[in-house]
């Protein structure tokens, strides 16, 4: 491997882990030794782990693949000493399917390589040594702690970065020229995907529940505070009201706040100190959609109490559409005396301060409330608005109904934090409400949707429960198109369709599978779903009619039809499809192990039996192989390179799901791998549909948390068919 | 008696064809002779042939049109002493657009006010006619007689009735706007923004100092339910065209071009000439918008958003492919090359919050990916930085005086313990201009080797210009954007607070947030800041509540009546109008009176506008609200005179 000259220097660590297998980690930091003897120490862990606690027969089979993982945090061995057995588990697991996952792909890659003969010749002895560009966050943040052992943090840094293997290409005889072109093509699309996938930073979050208990989970960087909340739902089986909130309390400063359901987790734990006893809550949180139950109390406050009390539903739906489904959102007029922290003093100043949407103002001394004399008082660009707690004591406060805005990474007492004091609990619950809806918008409203629907979901689903199931089982087709819906429907921003309907199609094909469940490593009962599953998601959830010729302006209608009848003809092949290739199997961590570790993890028993376990099952297996795909897509379009460019997004062997299912067995609902598919698509078609489409649905759709990437991916794949074709 | 009844007697005529100086035609008639015999006799005996099909008799005393041609002379109850003028139904207008433009086209006269908006508008390609009306022009400050001379009309007076009618449309323009250069022109006038305007028109304007000022300009709406010869407009008369409903129904840049610019030049203007208000802050940010959308759509030809991107990735894989192809450095250093370009530079940097007197240290600087980090020199950049500062989410401000060739970037950096105050000292614009874009992106976590980086640098360089230009020169013609005067992108009030090169980094400030937008995104931004200010969409009457003894004012939003206290301007209440149960008009003593549920009844008489007005706002307010359920594109012109005719309707 070469160095890069300069002031960065890169390690690689090769560590046996069973047979060929490999795992590369590089690392970035300042004290090579340091760090290389406490790699050592947590490999051994995991070498360790592996054998023993997590997959008895070696989970990696001896295909000769290489693994590229790199590890860019030391606290990781303190961390992992520290969570405890089934944590650890959790975790192995998550890592192993992670590994899994990335020998699926190289197993692709590998086989992409071979494909056009000529390809790897000129190419650079590259996968590996493009592929893996440490990124500066992580490593910044490596050198920064690696003399600390922290043991209360909650969150433990695991940045793995994977390679990103190219998908087979299958060029039908075509010309020299265009088997360059194509090449040239491809190298850049390698290239540029590995770059992506390099930068994708996983943490390890504990999560403390109501009852003092705590889970851990793997958070990716491109998950949104939704999915892991979706994860969370799955593991804990609460009810899933839309109160369920993911909470951080800065233990240091006494502030807390509620994350935001369409905020990436990752980035603001990041903002912790290494030492902070900042803490990560699951909780219902009234206050979260208040705004949405009650509108008339943030909307109409000034009102008398009776008439809002009064309030018929009818009007609060037509106050809820005024004042967030009209062309601009629209922030509660508050207005009112409000004290003040000055900057670093500790006396507290009253003004009359005011919201609007482009901040809170102040009313200048001797002036008049008009517009244009208000001084402001601060943006919400950088700050976040939280609560604060015990502010009477701290910091001599008038009344300990407290509100404050700092921006996100500071961590510690200061003056550039903004204590702002209210009369009273519902004055601070208007203004914090106020704030949340000037910054966030039209985002809060459709988190809220978003959480209604998964509350009316699971409402159907807890009902359908008590009765027999038997009534849907006995057609199983059925049952498998819903769940295709379902799949699509639950992450796609605008589809409609009606929640009974999810319902139904998250209850799995209940009870035959209970009883084949538990046996079955055969594939055929058990695993048809899971193809479906796992391609059909991505298709329908975006952009996927790009597939077929028309781009059908209604997303929700349009797109069934050819969905059902391509989707299910696949998925009843794939059965058959399914045992030959033996690189498959052998990648598949053998089923059986995985339903016992939730129970003896995290899941009481009687869980296990009911819906989620066969998709989580399913979801498990590294799903087909990419070459099976491959053949899937090959019909529509020979020249198609089957699992498009960025892997990391590819539905076939996504990480993410994996990575979700060992920790949360049943179906990883919101991986954020949506985004490739639609481009997938896209590719042969020119660029006339993509464009259009694209834009808001890969911001809020599948919450991946990557939108910009996706775009300006979509963009250059567009750029890039426009090359080839002339 | 039959017979006399019956009897022929002599109708005049005055026929306006024949010229103001003509007499009256006369004819015999008799009193069952319907009007459509009248205009046949007419005809006939002014031997003119031309297409009489607009033509339609007007009677002056009762100042009303005969446009029932199968009624009697009897049943209109005319005898010989009317005075009927024979007349086209549509006549020329000058119409006031609502970005200042004047076109000139035939409107109907005969039909209620509503139908001549929804004929203009169709004329025009403006969808939901509805939001829109006419109202008599704010007469403007004296000004010299050349500049009446010299302003440019549109003339639409030819397009053929027939195709307003019925346009048919052509890639969703009306197919009249195709037939010759001319036409294109004036399409183009509607449906591309105007040029920011030179700072003294912004200050020849009227402006309303007081709520009561904002309150007399809704006294000038026509009323919709009568005819404009009714309201004594008279032939090539001047009228405003204005949305007059602030609630825009199913706005889609696809089909609405000139509906939304028209509606961004109301709000643009509404916004420079405070009728709405706004903070500092906020007008800022409606100037940069203003900046943004100019420079945007003089960038012709109009290119979407996106293929501009796409020539970007195009030209960046060319560079790519070029670099694989020379061999001799591994792919990973082209990736490198390509995807982490850097800024290398020897800058000054201070940090003012440090105790220390050192003032400004020069450095070694390097910026790569959304980091900056320095060393002592050139030659020592290879070892370990002195520092290295992550910009990602901190604030960024310019603090630039071209003249004294002062560069200076103002970082403000979040870290755990607070905000770290870091200063940046560049030598020239170049550098400054380069740091500066490299510091707005990484402070929005995008890298170097984001696609917006040379944009921005672009953005950056062409404010500085603007700092050059003397504000002296104001062309109101469309001076190119480098040399826009920043008083041209705010109301008068800032015009005497900053000078326009202090404005310029402030404008600039808020410039960095929207630099990316695509014309449309960044009208529709436009829009929607507008409103979303506290004051928007609220027109104003003075009133009289039944039992007060004072004026005061009454706002009229798109749900609901505000009542607002002359002498403090303080909200007093608010009634919204889903809790309304009826409204009743009198109109001898000018009174409405409105009941709520819950038993609140308010009346009130109204002082700076007619009765009718306050009536037909609110009325067309409810008319607003229920469009959303019937999805069809049809007006359901009843209802609308329903809700807002009062008595006289239908």
């Amino acid at each position: 491997m070469q160095l890069q000259g300069g002031t960065h220097v890169h390690v690689a660590f090769i560590l046996k882990l069973t047979g060929e297998s490999r795992i590369i980690t590089f690392v970035k930091m300042d004290d090579i030794d340091a760090m290389f003897s406490d790699l050592l120490g947590e490999m051994d862990l995991l070498t360790q782990s592996l054998g023993e606690d997590v997959v008895p027969p070696k989970p990696l089979p001896s295909t000769e693949q290489d693994i590229n993982l790199s590890i860019g945090f030391t606290g990781l061995n303190a961390s992992i000493n520290e969570l405890e057995d089934n944590d650890l588990d959790a975790l192995m697991a998550d890592l192993v399917a992670d590994l899994n996952a990335t020998e699926e792909k190289i197993a692709a890659e590998i086989q992409g390589l071979h494909v056009p003969p000529s390809s790897s010749s000129d190419l650079p002895p590259p996968p590996k040594g493009l592929s893996v560009r440490p990124s500066y966050s992580i490593t910044s943040s490596s050198s920064s702690g690696n003399n600390n052992t922290n043991s209360s943090s909650s969150v433990t840094t695991a940045s793995s970065s994977t390679t990103s293997p190219l998908p087979p290409i299958q060029s039908a005889k075509p010309t020299m020229e265009e088997v360059e072109a194509q090449m040239k093509a491809d190298k850049i699309k390698l290239a540029l995907e590995k770059l992506k996938e390099a930068k994708v930073k996983k943490l390890v979050v504990k999560v403390l529940m109501n009852d003092g208990s705590s889970k851990t989970l793997m958070v990716d960087e491109r998950q949104t505070v939704r999915e892991v909340l979706e994860n969370l739902f799955e593991k804990t089986h609460c009810d899933c009201n839309v109160d369920w909130s993911l909470c951080e309390t800065n233990h240091e400063l006494q502030l807390e706040r509620t994350f935001e359901d369409h905020e990436n987790l990752v980035e603001p734990l990041l903002a912790w100190t290494r030492d902070s006893e900042n803490k990560v809550l699951f909780q219902e949180r009234k206050d979260k959609f208040e705004v949405f139950k009650n509108p008339q109390n943030f909307y109409l406050w000034k009102k008398d109490k009776k008439s809002l009390t009064d309030m018929k539903d009818k009007d609060k739906e037509l106050l809820v559409e005024e004042n967030f489904c009209g062309t601009s959102i629209i922030v509660p007029d508050l207005e009112g005396v409000l004290f003040l922290k000055e900057d670093g003093k500790k006396s507290w100043k009253q003004r009359l301060f005011q919201l609007r949407a482009s901040g809170i103002y102040y009313v200048p001394k001797g002036k008049t409330k008009s517009s244009r004399d208000l001084i402001c008082f601060i943006q919400f660009n950088n700050v976040n608005v939280y609560y604060g707690k015990d502010v009477k004591n701290r910091y001599k406060a008038p009344t300990d109904f407290c509100f404050a805005l700092k921006h996100p990474q500071i961590q510690k007492e200061s003056q550039y934090i903004k204590y702002l004091c209210c009369d009273d609990a519902w004055t601070m619950n208007l203004w914090v409400t106020g704030i949340r809806i000037a910054k966030y918008g039209a985002s809060l409203y459709e988190n809220y949707q978003t959480a209604g629907r998964k509350a009316a979901v699971t409402a159907a689903v807890w009902t359908n429960r008590s009765t027999p199931s038997s009534s849907s089982a006995s057609t199983p087709s059925p049952t498998i198109k819903a769940k295709t819906q379902t799949q699509a429907n639950g992450y796609a921003p605008k589809s409609q369709a009606g929640p009974p309907n999810q319902g139904i199609g998250n209850l799995p094909p209940p009870p035959p599978p209970l009883n084949e469940i538990l046996p079955p490593p055969p594939p055929d009962p058990v695993f048809p779903p899971p193809p479906p599953l796992l391609s059909s998601k991505p298709l329908p959830q975006r952009q996927q009619p790009s597939n077929f010729p028309p781009p059908p302006p209604d997303p929700v209608f349009p797109p069934p039809p050819p969905l059902l009848s391509s989707k299910p003809l696949p998925q009843r092949q794939q059965p058959s499809n399914f045992p030959p290739p033996p690189l498959s199997m052998d990648s598949l961590p053998p089923p059986p192990p995985p339903p016992p570790m939730d129970t003896s993890s995290e899941d009481p028993p009687d869980f296990l039996p009911p819906p989620p376990a066969p998709a989580g099952f399913s979801s498990l297996p590294p799903p087909p192989p990419p070459a099976k795909e491959a053949t899937f897509y090959g019909n529509a379009n020979r020249s198609l390179p089957p699992p498009p460019p960025h892997t990391e997004f590819l539905p076939p062997p996504p990480p993410d799901p994996v990575i979700l299912a060992p920790g949360a067995p049943p179906p990883p609902p919101p991986p954020p791998a949506p985004i490739a598919p639609p481009q997938a698509a896209a590719q042969p078609r020119k660029m006339g549909p993509a464009p259009p489409k694209r834009t808001t649905p890969v911001l809020q759709g599948g919450g991946g948390g990557d939108g910009g990437g996706g775009d300006f991916m979509s963009e250059l794949m567009s750029a890039m068919k426009k090359r080839t074709d002339h | 008696r039959r017979l006399t009844s019956m009897a022929a007697w002599d109708l005049s005529v005055t026929v306006e064809d024949l010229g103001s100086d003509a007499p009256p035609v006369t004819i015999s008639v008799a009193s069952d002779l319907h009007v459509g015999g009248v205009i046949v006799k007419l005809v006939e005996k002014t031997q003119i042939k031309r297409d009489w099909s607009d033509h339609a008799l007007w009677w002056e005393q009762k100042q009303r049109w005969l446009l029932r041609t199968a009624w009697t002379l009897e049943k209109y109850g005319i005898h010989a002493d009317a005075r009927l003028l024979f007349m086209p139904q549509h006549k020329p207008l000058k119409l006031g657009l609502p970005n200042g433009k004047t076109v000139w086209l035939r409107a109907c006269f005969s039909n209620p006010v509503f139908q001549t908006v929804m004929g203009i508008c169709r004329m025009l390609n403006i969808r939901h006619p509805e939001e829109l009306s006419l109202l008599r022009p704010v007469e403007e400050k004296k000004k010299k007689k050349d500049k009446d001379l010299t302003e440019e009309i549109y003339d639409l007076t030819e397009v053929p009735l027939s195709s307003v009618s019925r346009p048919c449309l052509y890639n969703g323009t009306p197919a009249h706007f195709a037939d010759s250069e001319q036409m294109e022109a004036v399409y183009k006038m509607l449906s591309v923004t105007q040029p920011p305007p030179a700072p003294e028109a912004i200050a020849k304007q009227y402006r309303p100092a007081s709520v009561v000022d904002k309150a007399h300009i809704n006294g000038r709406w026509l009323d919709s339910s009568r005819c404009l010869k009714q309201q004594g407009i008279q032939e090539n008369d001047r009228l405003w065209l204005r949305f007059k409903y602030y609630a825009f129904y199913d706005m889609d840049p696809k089909y609405d071009a000139v509906r939304l610019t028209q509606l961004y030049e109301q709000a643009r203007w509404a916004i420079l000439l405070e009728d709405v208000d706004c903070t500092e802050e906020e007008m800022m940010l409606f100037g940069a918008l203003q900046y943004h959308i100019n420079k945007v759509s003089l960038s012709e030809p109009q290119m979407p958003s996106s293929s501009a991107a796409l020539d970007d990735l195009e030209s960046a894989l060319q560079s790519l492919e070029v670099k694989m192809e020379g061999d001799g450095n591994s792919a990973s250093d082209l990736l490198e090359n390509m995807t982490a370009p850097e800024l290398n530079d020897y800058l000054k940097i201070f940090r003012p919050k440090r105790l220390t007197l050192k003032g400004y240290k020069q450095y070694w600087f390097k910026f790569q990916d959304t980091s900056i980090s320095y060393f002592k020199s050139k030659e020592e950049s290879i070892g370990e930085p002195i520092q290295q500062i992550n910009l990602k989410g901190c604030e960024v401000a310019p603090d630039v005086n071209v003249a004294a060739q002062k560069f200076l970037i103002r970082l403000l950096i979040p870290a755990p313990e607070g905000m770290n105050e870091v200063y940046l000292r560049c030598e020239n614009e170049q550098q400054y201009a380069q740091w500066m874009a490299g510091c707005r992106l990484a402070s929005k976590g995008k890298s170097l080797a984001d696609s917006s980086f040379q944009s921005e640098i672009q953005s950056i360089r062409s404010f500085l210009a603007m700092q050059k230009t003397n504000s002296g020169s104001s062309n109101n013609a469309a001076a190119s954007d480098e040399s826009i005067n920043t008083h041209s992108l705010v109301s008068p009030r800032y015009h005497k607070k900053y000078k326009p090169k202090q404005l310029t980094p402030r404008i600039l400030d808020a410039y960095q947030n929207i630099a990316q937008l695509s014309l449309t995104d960044a009208l529709l931004r436009f829009l929607q800041i507008w409103q979303a200010l506290p004051d928007f969409g609220h027109s104003y009457v003075v009133v009289r509540f039944k039992g007060s003894r004072k004026d005061e004012v009454l706002g009229i939003a798109p749900n609901r009546l505000i009542r607002i206290d002359l002498g403090v301007g303080d909200v007093v209440k608010t009634w919204r109008y889903n809790n309304m149960k009826q409204w009743n008009v009198n109109w001898d003593i000018k009174q409405m009176a409105i009941e709520f549920e819950g038993n609140v009844n308010i009346a009130f008489g109204c002082v700076t506008a007619d009765c009718k007005i306050v009536h037909e706002f609110i009325g067309g307010y409810i008319f607003m609200s229920t469009r959303s359920r019937e999805k069809s594109d049809t007006l359901n012109e009843e209802l609308f005179h329903k809700l807002t005719g009062g008595h006289e309707a239908l």
